[in-house]
């Protein structure tokens, strides 16, 4: 097979869902001396760009996305393991500590928040649900991380957001962090009220905020 | 008849001793391959022309793949990662024994609340709700407010997130003092409108377990007359601290509620999934969540409404799927897109009335402006939805001059859904001194009304 039409495969194997053949495929790629990065920013970018706005407009559901993104991360995988060794450019793009807030058990558009931003291009700890707020700023310590991504569906926990940030300040390390923050209740104004920098409407939109607000930082 | 409760103790057990399931697990490879091919199997299919299908056997078809797909997968206790399954035979058992009516409320102010079939000529249970918070000095005319509609059977209170000057956090102190809060001011609400046994719905501002528990007070706080509700996690699922409340309000004595909200776009996919998941949330509402009733919500992932043409596909056939195959009692609730004092979302809500209640369903209207503005929600939008409503029900329209109906509304806001306008908020067009709607917000009302009467939509009265 040329590269194009390996190119062509890979991109089919996000369309469809189908992470195994999508790992072959990257190795197939990395066999034929390609270059990993070029892969990456040429086929699987893309493609998996295509498919979130797909998703943002309903076109797709949530299990397709998933099955997507798995297939993305099948091929990455193959394709990373390679470039560390031979490439001065980062593998990621940046850290992020995510979770829904404390008090609040609602996960899914945390999970799609996740999706989006590890296909962004992020490494992404989740921790997951119901998330003590000062175990968020413990996290980002330990894993040395650019961002802090908070979700909160419900008006009674996103207070917690506020403390989240008003505990980074105590404790003298808000600059360390880009704090963004969503779910169903949050607004602009709520962002700008308890002093996050940046708020996302839908899943998305929060893995084109974060790729927005790094560059914005670096 | 005297379920529910139905074995408490088997669900509890199986809660701490089913098959081991991780979360990601239960909905990646049992959910979503589960529903794929029940929606294979059964043949089920959605069609964007028929927002009301008149069709028996997919209604009867997405009732036995609900049932199918149940059976297999059951609930998944996030707490400690078990699934709680069920056989035919148990499922069979709960279902016969479920009474189909019970009274809400009580003495003069009472109201029964049972299972309708589709097209049904009796009036639906209206219970109204601003499903939203609102400001604490807001909290007791608000509630008048809904409590004064003489359509109202039930009422939901709005939710408070500050009480006295503290914000309400969940799992905070602060979350009892709100709720008990609540309670008691809800309690005056209704006495004050000269309602005092009408059937009160709450605590919404008790997120929490604890919190639950601590408003139920038959003196000055929740009633056995009363009703309360145990959530269920998307996608049918559950954990302790739902189960606590669950024990905790059949052991106190009162009503049960099952909330359920499926996801359309979410782990159920498309229109069919969803239909699928909310007739399974009804069989999960009998069985763990132990529930008298259901509110049903259905919405979509990312406008949270539900008023457009899929959202109404999947509300008339889970409806009509319940209708012709179970004596389940379910109150269809509403999310309109747009927000109070505008057509738009007058018309969300006659049409939301409209296609519930013809395919089998009462009603809880209305969640409005996308459920998400503290302050936007009044009772008009509610009332509107019941008066369509009570109206379809009496007039004894078909399935298909619903389906008729609903298309011709589709057209005026259904491409407005994503940039809705929100409208006012509840102090901006209610006197909430007199707990009156504006003059403003009564001349947009009578005008709408006008207009859905001249296309044949009928009105109560």
């Amino acid at each position: 097979m040329t590269v194009e039409s390996l190119f062509e495969a890979l991109k089919k194997t996000l369309d469809e869902y189908e992470p195994r053949k999508a790992a072959e495929i990257a190795q197939e790629l990395l066999d034929a001396q390609v270059d990993p990065l070029k892969v990456i920013d040429e086929v699987l970018s893309p493609t998996m760009e295509e498919i979130g706005d797909k998703f943002d407009r309903m076109d797709i559901f949530l299990p397709e996305l998933m099955g997507a993104a798995e297939a993305m991360q099948a091929a990455t995988s193959v394709l990373t393991k390679h470039i560390q060794t031979t490439t001065e450019r980062p593998v990621t793009k940046g850290k992020v500590v995510l979770g829904t807030v404390h008090g609040d058990i609602h996960e899914i558009g945390k999970n799609i928040v996740k999706i989006m931003l590890e296909v962004s291009g992020f490494e992404v700890f989740d921790l997951g649900k119901d998330v003590p707020s000062m175990q968020f700023i413990e996290k980002a310590g330990e894993v040395g991380a650019d961002m802090i991504a908070l979700s909160a569906l419900m008006t009674t926990t996103m207070v917690s957001q506020k403390e989240v940030i008003e505990l980074l300040k105590a404790l003298g390390k808000r600059d360390d962090y880009i704090v963004i923050i969503g779910g169903a209740p949050t607004t602009i104004t709520w962002k700008d009220e308890i002093g996050a920098d940046g708020w996302a409407e839908t899943a998305v939109q929060a893995g084109k905020l974060a790729i927005e607000l790094l560059e914005k930082k670096a | 008849m005297v379920t529910p409760p139905w074995r408490i103790n088997e669900v509890l057990d199986r809660a701490e001793t089913g098959p081991v399931c991780l979360e990601r697990d239960y909905d990646l490879k049992l959910l979503v391959p589960g529903l794929r091919r029940v929606i294979k199997e059964y043949d089920i299919s959605y069609d964007p022309a028929t927002p009301v299908p008149q069709d028996n056997t997919l209604a009867d078809n997405i009732w036995k793949a609900a049932l199918d797909l149940y059976l297999e997968i059951g609930t998944l206790n996030t707490d400690t990662h078990r699934r709680i399954l069920f056989t035919e035979e148990e499922m069979k058992e709960a279902l016969e024994n479920f009474p189909g009516k019970f009274i809400l409320g009580f003495g003069r102010d009472s109201k029964e609340i049972a299972h309708r079939k589709i097209e049904d000529s009796r009036r639906p249970f209206c219970l109204f709700s601003p499903d939203i918070t609102c400001d604490e000095d807001l909290f007791v005319p608000m509630s008048m407010a809904y409590l004064q509609e003489p359509l109202a059977n039930g009422v939901c209170a709005p939710i408070l997130d500050e009480v006295e000057g503290m914000p309400i956090r969940s799992g905070y102190p602060s979350e009892v003092k709100g709720s008990v809060a609540h309670a008691m001011m809800f309690r005056e609400a209704a006495r004050r409108v000269g309602r005092p046994g009408i059937f009160l719905k709450s605590v919404g501002t008790a997120e929490s377990d604890a919190a639950q528990i601590a408003a139920s007070n038959v003196e000055w706080g929740e009633r056995l007359t009363d009703g309360r509700f145990v959530a269920c996690i998307t996608e049918l699922k559950i954990d302790n601290s739902l189960l606590n409340k669950m024990v905790h309000f059949h052991t106190y004595g009162c009503y049960v509620g099952c909330l359920a909200g499926p996801i359309l776009g979410g782990y159920a996919g498309g229109p069919e999934g969803t239909a699928i998941v909310g007739v399974a949330y009804h069989l999960m509402g009998l069985l763990i969540n132990q529930a008298h009733f259901m509110n049903y919500f259905p919405f979509h992932l990312k406008h949270t409404c539900n008023t457009m043409r899929e959202l109404l596909w999947v509300i008339s056939t889970t409806y009509q799927a319940l209708a012709r195959n179970s004596n389940f009692v379910s109150m269809s609730n509403g999310f309109a897109a747009a927000g109070p004092c505008t057509e738009m979302v007058l018309r969300e809500a006659a049409t939301h009335g409209l296609v519930s209640v013809v395919s089998g369903s009462n009603l809880w209207e209305m969640a409005v402006a996308k459920n998400r503005h503290k302050n936007y929600a009044t009772p008009m939008e509610a009332r509107m939805a019941a008066e369509v409503g009570s109206g379809v029900a009496v007039s004894n329209i078909s399935r298909g001059d619903a389906n008729e109906l609903a298309l011709s509304l589709l057209k005026t806001y259904e491409e407005n859904i994503e940039d809705a306008p929100l409208g006012r908020s509840f102090p901006e067009c209610y006197n909430v001194r007199k707990f009156k709607p504006s003059e403003e917000y009564m001349t947009l009302y009578r005008k709408i009304r006008k207009e859905l009467e001249d296309i044949g939509v009928p009105f109560i009265y």
